[in-house]
């Protein structure tokens, strides 16, 4: 016989299996990483041997390391391609919302930098910045200007690094606006027109406030992605580029931590980017809130 | 009560799981009974495949004995293996550089394999590069002495080559093999291959093209400087004999125009521009015999030009094969390093395969007799080894860090806007300082 608890009960274990998963990946992968590296950044270790707790050390030696703000610098710097790729994304959604013929192509070509490997893309940019034969600069030829070696000079290698990370992302940014101006509805556009809008008042009222919960969450994201970004300097630039000038954060946490037996050192970077990244994000929410009020 | 029980059961799912993820990572006997080897390293394709090759032949002769091999990329290498020690998870037997061998014995992480090659009598330690083996020896406070933690996967002497066909169409005598270019007759030889042969007014066949990481040490030790002192405790670049190898280094491209400038300077480039017969000079490491096999042209090897010492010099790479400390099978995985690294049947299958050249001394005299093969001058790549062929610096310390940061700031010096003389100056107490670092995180290691 089936009683009303001996469901429940059945209901209830089918129910922690369901989220069991998650919530095991997010300890094993997660937290336990987390807490053993907020350990780790009060230790000596090499990554290898013992731990010696050696208390704030770390964090002191952190803050007269040059080349610690040389690559927290890079970090930020790079992040100029955020703006960038936002306006290129919202410009290139509006264009693509009219309904012109061939839209659906050119957002499928905008797309697939994004279902690209990483790595594969930034092998093929490694080819086009090259100075003598790379495709960059045999453009940059038909206009008879000389380009640099992009990936080779302290000043062009940031530069090169944000356009290749601003058309990457560029897709994914442009989708997630289509989606939220398709969204916006038509009446608000017929509404202002009768009253005479025009065409920049109707994007300054109307679209720009209502995508705003989608620049919002792309701020944050790209934030976030933009602070932890490795991959495109560990292949384009494996050795940190010119003078370390293209070494992110993450770039410098790896270095020490798997090349230079200095896990705990690293260790306390990861600690002081994780707050660096949390702050940033706060304050965001934080201002989020209050201009939405203003909004209303 | 009953919420209780849920609850319990929840928590008993949940350790099962964990056991068997936590069971994954250590499972090493396969399912048919036989004892199952993890094999770590990396390499090119060529070398991939000859490798698979042996360790085939190894099962066979093996039985009861599985070897699973995993390959990663080489720039990938280095890191996977310190996140599989750092996870408790490495593999039976791997590949680990020479500069990693004191923080490797220090923590643990090697099993000392002395007793295990005098118990095997197949094992003639005399008939082995005693510089490959001694590059493995560590006694606790310094290497090169002592037992054994890892054999030498092979010597990677550094020689360098020359395009015979290009020497020959421009009428050029052949370099001496026996007797080094000097400095000067480096740069008038290359000065006379670096020509504009298509008329666009840009040259498109240089003298050469070195990269600074690689190619710089043969212009320092050969004009008596180094970057360590004999301790190895002092970073001695502010000598001026380094300054003067330096600023000689920079002034290939500068001043005398032989080597591509700053816009081609790329290393995919020259190595591209060498295999495309573009380059009259080019490093040639035995790693590289397979795919220079096919190059369009006949290349050779010569000593790299000699500095004031009137000596060439240059360095010997290698990488070791070493144990866990964790094995289950500590026989068996030694065996297979053995078969690796010391048996005629390995190694002449790897020596055919052209990826390297032979461990075993008597295989090695008869190899560079063989002048059927290119390149003909194999003796080079022996003479380096038996003479003048040194480690890279890096190797000596507990990490690598003040040598890396000599190569991360050097662009300046080869783009000619600082000279060599200031960069040494100002680099040298930078060095200096993350050596100081390394030797005092060695003294803690050893404790």
């Amino acid at each position: 016989m089936i009683t009303k608890s001996n469901l429940y009960r059945k209901e209830k274990i089918y129910g922690y299996l369901f989220i069991l998963p998650p919530i095991l990946g997010l300890l094993i992968f997660t937290l336990f990483p987390f807490v053993y590296s907020l350990y780790g950044s009060f230790t000596d270790w090499d990554g290898l041997g013992q731990m010696n707790f050696i208390g704030l050390d770390n964090f002191k030696d952190l803050f007269t390391d040059e080349l610690f703000y040389k690559s927290m610098y890079n970090t930020l710097f790079l992040m100029l391609g955020i703006p960038i790729g936002l306006l290129l994304a919202l410009l290139l959604a509006l264009g693509l919302n009219r309904k012109i013929p061939g839209t659906t192509t050119f957002r499928v070509i905008y797309y697939i930098p994004v279902i690209s490997s990483l790595a594969a893309v930034s092998i093929m940019w490694n080819w086009a910045y090259n100075g003598d034969y790379g495709l960059v600069n045999q453009f940059l030829e038909l206009f008879g200007i000389k380009g640099p070696n992009w990936l080779m000079d302290k000043d062009t290698v940031k530069p090169a690094l944000i356009l290749m990370t601003v058309w990457k992302g560029l897709g994914y940014t442009m989708l997630l606006y289509l989606a939220a101006l398709q969204s916006v509805s038509r009446s608000y556009y017929e509404a202002a027109e009768l009253d005479g809008a025009s065409g920049f008042q109707m994007f300054r009222n109307i679209t720009w406030p209502m995508v705003k919960p989608v620049t919002f969450f792309l701020v944050v994201t790209n934030i976030i992605g933009g602070s932890q970004i490795f991959t495109e300097m560990n292949i384009m630039t494996p050795t940190g580029g010119p003078e370390y000038s293209s070494a992110s954060i993450v770039f410098y946490i790896w270095d020490k931590a798997f090349k230079n037996l200095q896990m705990g050192y690293a260790s306390a970077m990861a600690m002081i980017l994780g707050i660096f990244i949390f702050i940033v994000t706060l304050i965001q929410f934080k201002m989020n809130e209050k201009s939405s009020f203003d909004g209303d | 009560m009953i919420k209780k029980k849920g609850f319990a059961m929840t928590m008993v799912v949940l350790l099962l799981m964990v056991a068997a993820l936590a069971g994954c990572s250590g499972g090493s006997s396969s399912s048919d009974g036989s004892k199952e080897l993890t094999f770590m390293f990396r390499g090119g394709t060529d070398e991939q495949k000859a490798y698979k090759e042996v360790i085939k032949k190894f099962e066979e002769e093996h039985p009861g004995v599985k070897v699973k091999m995993v390959v990663t990329a080489a720039d990938q290498y280095a890191t996977k293996l310190r996140a599989a020690i750092t996870g408790n998870n490495l593999p039976d037997i791997f590949y680990f550089a020479p500069g990693d061998l004191k923080a490797y014995v220090n923590s643990g992480v090697l099993k000392d394999l002395t007793p295990y090659i005098e118990k095997n009598k197949d094992i003639k330690l005399d008939n082995i590069w005693k510089y490959g083996v001694d590059l493995y020896r560590y006694d606790g406070k310094m290497a090169g002495q002592g037992n054994i933690y890892g054999m030498p996967k092979d010597l990677g002497p550094f020689a360098l080559g020359y395009n015979k066909t290009m020497f020959e169409k421009a009428g050029v005598p052949l370099p001496d093999k026996d007797k080094p270019y000097t400095w000067d007759e480096f740069i008038k030889v290359s000065q006379e291959l670096t020509k504009d042969t298509n008329g666009d007014g840009k040259p498109d066949q240089y003298g050469t093209g070195f990269n600074v990481q690689w190619a710089l040490q043969a212009f320092v030790w050969s004009n008596g400087a180094d970057w360590l002192d004999e301790s190895k405790t002092k970073v001695t670049i502010d000598d001026p004999k380094f300054a003067e190898a330096l600023q000689y280094f920079a002034d290939m491209q500068n001043k005398y125009k032989i080597t591509p400038g700053i816009e081609q300077s790329q290393t995919l480039d020259t190595y591209q521009r060498w295999m495309k017969g573009e380059m009259a000079f080019f490093p040639v490491g035995p790693w590289d015999m397979s795919t220079f096999e096919k190059l369009p042209f006949e290349y050779d090897l010569l000593p790299f030009p000699a500095g004031s010492t009137g000596k060439s010099a240059t360095w010997i790479g290698s990488l070791g094969i070493g144990v866990s400390s964790k094995t289950k099978y500590p026989d068996e995985a030694v065996e297979l390093v053995n078969y690796l690294t010391t048996s005629k049947e390995g190694m002449k299958q790897l020596v055919d395969a052209k990826v390297q050249i032979p461990n075993l001394l008597d295989m090695a005299d008869e190899w560079s007799k063989d002048t059927k093969t290119k390149p003909n001058n194999k003796q080079e790549f022996i003479d380096i080894v038996n003479d003048y062929g040194r480690s890279l610096p890096g190797n000596y310390t507990y990490n690598a860090e003040w040598y890396d940061i000599f190569f991360t700031d050097i662009q300046p010096v080869l783009d000619g806007k600082i000279t060599a003389a200031d960069y040494v100056k100002q680099e040298q107490p930078k060095m200096q300082k993350l050596l100081d670092k390394a030797v005092e995180q060695e003294k803690k290691s050893q404790k």
